[in-house]
């Protein structure tokens, strides 16, 4: 199993400000994962997110120990044009990330100066905006579609360019509960048929838990928790004190655990479905 | 027992100057003591409904009665001081330099009195919790939290009786959504408010909204007590919303003798327990 990504005692303190933002950090995250990062705001996501690709230290000023790896290589000694093929990262604010006048533009711009041939990037869209669904908006300027196209304009410019790594700063914080779950169902699908490592920062765990292989818990700029989802789940009552709010099903049936009416020994369910089985296998094994 | 209304929507119907008709016929009612979840798809309307509820747009059709005032023939002066709107970006509606001239820009357009002002503006930031040794903070160096409670005084200070608020809970963590809406909710229970959220954060709807108004494609699709509306995961589904997922879990097993109304996972713990014992 190779390594996408490793974090090594890694610290950033940013120069205006007294305290770290990451501190100490050890992280390894596989190819090809699904991996989830939570915890409050202000604990340090993006921050830890920005490293990923670079942005930090190369756009901004601070103080930066240890190391961070992206597919082996130490991310300062990468050129910054090889770096954004091998990591694409999805903005909170999707507009921080817009150039173009139109969103057909935006969408071709990073392939464009990935130099890829004409056809290439023809090939690539009729792919990608399907897949976003983005065709009515093409010939619309980026700043004039909602919130919720905004985010998924910004989705696709960055999966055009089919980078190995992708990290997403919350990519569904504007979309509505349907649009959520379509952005995570390709992002499951970038999985299965690309082994993309995938690695989001999101509020929202309902839709994130059933797809994560692996579930990191940062707060105040420490990761307090990395764990494979299920056994991270188990710690709840942990990642409450923490300030994480888990999906209503998780929560339900950890409580159910704590109140001694769920055998310790099952795992937790992560989705509605998996919920509803095992609530239907508890109530045969009362009668 | 059927109260007054206080703004009544009447087959409005509103079309944006490029022909796009956002909404169609749509009818419903606000009285004292309702808290509404305006809910639907991206583009079902939401936002262009709320700006009708206060005159910022005029119905193409139908009418808007608040108060009884018709949004078509009243000045914008007269709705301000009635139906508040909090834009959904709090730096979308902040241009002052200082926090106190945020507060007080409202009032000052509506050319009261600077006594007047003042106090309307100490009234608003005690509500929200500004002390005043921010009154001469620039707003734009507030951190977010902060800045949505100026952009809520700064219509607070007009004493609405509605108050609209575009997704409170956007770009905030859980805990800071929660404190927001128990702060909506202290506006609403102590303070008489009306309020209308517009969201697309079901456990929040769930959690606080009385009521919901669910939106599809301009038109109304439902109305009516959350549990109720959430029980109806069919007509949800028209306008791409899913209940929250304690109720899809009860839903899903309502076979076992569970509510499909049920919002909470207290309410589906204790009946839980009801059903095992």
């Amino acid at each position: 199993m190779s390594i996408a990504m490793r974090f090594e005692d890694y610290s950033w303190r940013y120069s205006r400000t007294s305290e770290p933002a990451l501190k100490n950090v050890n992280l390894e995250i596989a190819a090809g994962a699904v991996v989830g990062i939570i915890g409050p705001n202000g604990s340090g996501k993006t921050s830890l997110a920005y490293s990923m690709n670079g942005l930090i230290p190369n756009q901004y000023n601070g103080i930066r120990t240890g190391a961070v790896y992206v597919l082996g290589k130490e991310v300062t000694t990468i050129p910054q044009a090889q770096l954004c093929q091998q990591v694409g990262l999805v903005f909170s604010d999707p507009e921080a990330q817009f150039t173009a006048m139109t969103v057909e533009d935006e969408v071709i711009f990073g392939m464009e100066n990935m130099g890829l041939t004409i056809a290439q990037i023809k090939q690539r869209l009729d792919w990608v905006v399907p897949l976003t669904e983005i065709e009515p908006l093409m010939d619309k300027p980026p700043y004039e579609v909602s919130g919720g196209q905004k985010q998924r304009v910004a989705l696709a410019s960055v999966l055009g360019m089919r980078p190995p790594i992708m990290v997403l700063d919350e990519p569904t914080s504007m979309l509505d509960p349907m649009g959520r779950q379509r952005v995570f169902e390709v992002l499951g699908k970038l999985k299965r048929e690309y082994q993309s490592t995938i690695i989001v920062v999101e509020h929202s765990l309902e839709n994130l838990v059933p797809l994560a292989d692996l579930m990191i818990l940062v707060y105040h700029g420490e990761v307090l928790l990395v764990a494979e989802t299920e056994p991270f789940f188990e710690q709840l009552g942990y990642l409450m004190k923490h300030d994480v709010f888990p999906p209503g099903v998780l929560e339900f049936f950890y409580q159910l655990k704590v109140a001694g009416h769920y055998p310790a020994a099952w795992p937790l369910p992560q989705s509605v479905a998996a919920g509803a089985a095992r609530l239907r296998a508890l109530f045969e094994e009362k009668k | 027992m059927k109260t007054t209304p206080y703004l009544s929507v009447e087959n409005l119907s509103y079309r944006y100057p490029d022909g796009t008709l956002a909404l169609r016929e749509l009818s419903f009612e606000l009285a004292e003591g309702d808290f509404v979840a305006l809910i639907g798809q991206n583009g079902s309307g939401k936002t262009t409904a709320s700006k009708c509820l206060n005159g910022l747009f005029k119905p193409t059709e139908g009418r808007v009665i608040v108060d009884g005032l018709d949004t078509r023939t009243t000045s914008i002066t007269k709705m301000v001081v009635r139906v508040g709107y909090v834009f959904q970006n709090p730096d979308h509606q902040l241009f002052n330099s200082n926090v106190w001239d945020e507060i007080a820009y409202g009032p000052r357009n509506i050319q009261f009195s600077e006594e007047e002002v003042t106090e309307r503006v100490e009234e608003a930031a005690k509500v929200v919790g500004l002390n005043a040794s921010y009154f001469t903070e620039h707003p734009f160096f507030l951190p977010k939290g902060l800045r949505q409670r100026v952009a809520i005084a700064s219509i607070l200070a007009l004493r609405p009786k509605v108050i609209i608020v575009d997704e409170p809970t956007t770009g905030q963590d859980v805990k800071q959504s929660l404190e927001i809406m128990d702060f909506l909710t202290y506006l609403h229970q102590e303070r008489g408010h009306i309020i209308v959220i517009i969201t697309h954060d079901m456990p929040i709807v769930s959690r606080y909204a009385k009521r919901i108004v669910l939106l599809g494609q301009g038109r109304k699709l439902a109305d009516g007590p959350t549990s109720e509306v959430f029980a109806q995961p069919q007509i949800l589904a028209e306008t791409f919303v899913a209940p929250p997922q304690i109720t899809q879990l009860a839903q899903a097993t309502a076979e076992l003798g569970f509510d499909p109304g049920t919002l909470r996972v207290n309410e589906l713990l204790t009946q839980f327990e009801g059903l095992v014992a």
